[in-house]
C-alpha cells in the first residue's frame, strides 16, 4: 500500500548561519590581542562558533558573536578583551 | 593517545547562529561533542532548550540530520533509526539521542531505561543544567539540594538523583560523566562511546547562567569549579571498569556554591554538610 505522506517543510542544513539569532543582543564584542599564543581554548569554549581557526590563525566572526564574554574570561593569556558595543548617546551598532 | 585542539576537525556541525542565549552551556556541550562525533551522525532531541536552539522548521543550525522527537521517546526513536540503518546495511553512522535532565532522568526515563536494557547500538547524552530551563527553571530530579528554582523559592529539600549510578546499574557498555570545562576529556569520552557496539551513556554538566544566576561569561568557570570542588566527579565506567579521568584539587565547596544566585540562602550548616558529604563519598566505587 502506498501512502501519500504529507510534504513537510525541511530546513536546509546549517541555514541559520546566514541569518544568525541574537547578534542584536550583543552589548560588547571581543577583540583578540597580539599576545595570543594560539592555545585554541576559545575555539572550544565559544558557544556560538564565532572564533574558529583558519589557516593557522584565529578568525573572529562578529556576525555570529552574541558577546557573552566567555572567551575573554577563559583566556589564560588575557589575550581577548571585551569592548562595549555602543558609543555615544545614539549608539553605533557594528 | 593525547588529543590536541589543533588536530580536531575544523568543520562546525552545530552551533553557528543557534537560537540559544549568549553564553549557553548546552551549546558549548553540543559543539564539543560534534567535534568528536563527526558528520556521519544522526541526532534525536526531545523537547528541551537544545531542540529550540537547533532552529524552527525552516531554519536549522545543525549540519547533520536532526530529529525533534516528542518528550518521552528520544532513545526509542534512536533505537528505531538504528534498526532502519541496520536493515539497509549502513554501519558507519553514530546514532545519538541528546536530552536535557528532564528528558533523561524524569520524563524520558522509561524510554532510556528500555533502550539501555535492550543494549541498543546507540549513545544517549544528558546535558545536565540541573533545572527545567526551557520552561522557566522548575525543579527536577537533577536539581541539587538547597537550590532555589522558580517553583521552589525556599530551595529544594531533597537530594539530586544519581543518574550515572542508575545507568551504571544497567550494565551497559560505557557510562561517563563529562564537563564542558574539560573539552579534551569530553571529546575523548565521546570518541570512546562511539566505538562501542552497545549502549553508552554520557552525562555532561552544562551550567545555565540564567537558572544558576551567574554572569554569562562565568558559565565555563562554574562548570570547572563544580569538578574542582569535588561535587561533580569526572569518571568513566568502561565495560565495568571504573576510572576517574580528572583528579580535582578540592577547593572548598562554598567557593563554588555561594557565588551562585540560586544558593544564596545557604546556611553554614548546609555548607558544612555538603563539604562533609564530598569528603565522605568521594571516590566511592573504587
Amino acid at each position: 500500500m502506498v501512502k501519500n505522506l504529507p510534504v513537510v517543510p525541511t530546513a536546509k542544513a546549517g541555514s541559520l548561519v546566514d541569518t544568525p539569532t541574537g547578534i542584536t543582543w550583543r552589548i560588547q564584542y571581543p577583540e583578540i590581542l597580539e599576545n595570543c599564543n594560539m592555545c585554541l581554548d576559545c575555539t572550544l569554549f565559544c558557544p556560538d562558533g564565532a572564533i574558529v581557526q583558519q589557516e593557522g590563525k584565529l578568525v573572529l566572526n562578529l556576525s555570529l558573536c552574541k558577546g557573552c564574554g566567555i572567551c575573554a574570561n577563559e583566556c589564560k593569556e588575557n589575550a581577548i578583551q571585551m569592548i562595549p558595543e555602543y558609543s555615544g548617546v545614539q549608539g553605533v551598532f557594528r | 593517545m593525547a588529543l590536541s585542539i589543533a588536530d580536531l576537525p575544523k568543520e562546525e556541525l552545530f552551533g553557528q547562529g543557534h537560537a540559544g542565549c549568549g553564553g549557553c552551556g548546552a551549546a558549548v556541550a553540543g559543539r564539543q561533542a560534534m567535534k568528536a562525533l563527526g558528520s556521519r551522525t544522526i541526532i534525536t532531541i526531545p523537547a528541551s532548550c537544545m531542540a529550540t536552539m537547533g532552529g524552527s522548521n525552516l531554519k536549522t543550525t545543525w549540519q547533520i540530520p536532526f530529529y525533534h522527537t516528542l518528550f518521552e521517546i528520544a532513545p526509542a526513536v534512536s533505537s528505531g533509526i538504528r534498526a532502519a540503518l541496520d536493515a539497509q546495511g549502513i554501519e558507519d553512522v553514530n546514532v545519538v539521542s541528546w536530552a536535557g535532565d528532564a528528558g533523561t532522568a524524569d520524563i524520558g526515563f522509561q524510554a532510556l531505561t528500555g533502550a539501555a536494557e535492550r543494549n541498543e547500538h546507540m549513545m544517549h547524552v544528558c546535558y545536565d543544567n540541573e533545572m527545567y530551563m526551557n520552561t522557566g527553571g522548575q525543579t527536577g530530579s537533577q536539581t541539587p539540594m538547597f537550590a532555589k528554582t522558580s517553583n521552589m523559592s525556599k530551595g529544594k529539600m531533597i537530594k539530586k538523583k544519581n543518574m550515572l549510578a542508575i545507568m551504571e546499574a544497567h550494565e551497559i557498555d560505557y557510562v561517563a560523566s563529562a564537563s564542558i570545562a574539560y573539552p579534551l576529556d569530553l571529546i575523548a569520552k565521546f570518541k570512546k562511546a562511539a566505538e562501542k557496539p552497545g549502549f553508552s551513556y554520557i552525562h555532561i554538566l552544562a551550567p545555565c547562567h540564567r537558572g544558576w544566576q551567574i554572569p554569562a561569561e562565568k558559565t565555563i568557570e562554574f562548570a570547572r569549579l563544580a569538578v574542582e570542588s569535588g561535587l561533580f566527579e569526572l569518571y568513566e565506567v568502561d565495560e565495568g571498569k571504573r576510572t576517574r579521568t580528572v583528579e580535582p584539587i578540592f577547593i572548598p565547596v562554598q567557593d563554588y556554591l555561594l557565588p551562585q544566585g540560586r544558593f544564596k540562602n545557604l546556611t553554614q550548616e548546609a555548607i558544612q554538610g555538603i563539604q562533609a558529604g564530598v569528603n565522605r563519598h568521594y571516590g566511592r566505587g573504587e
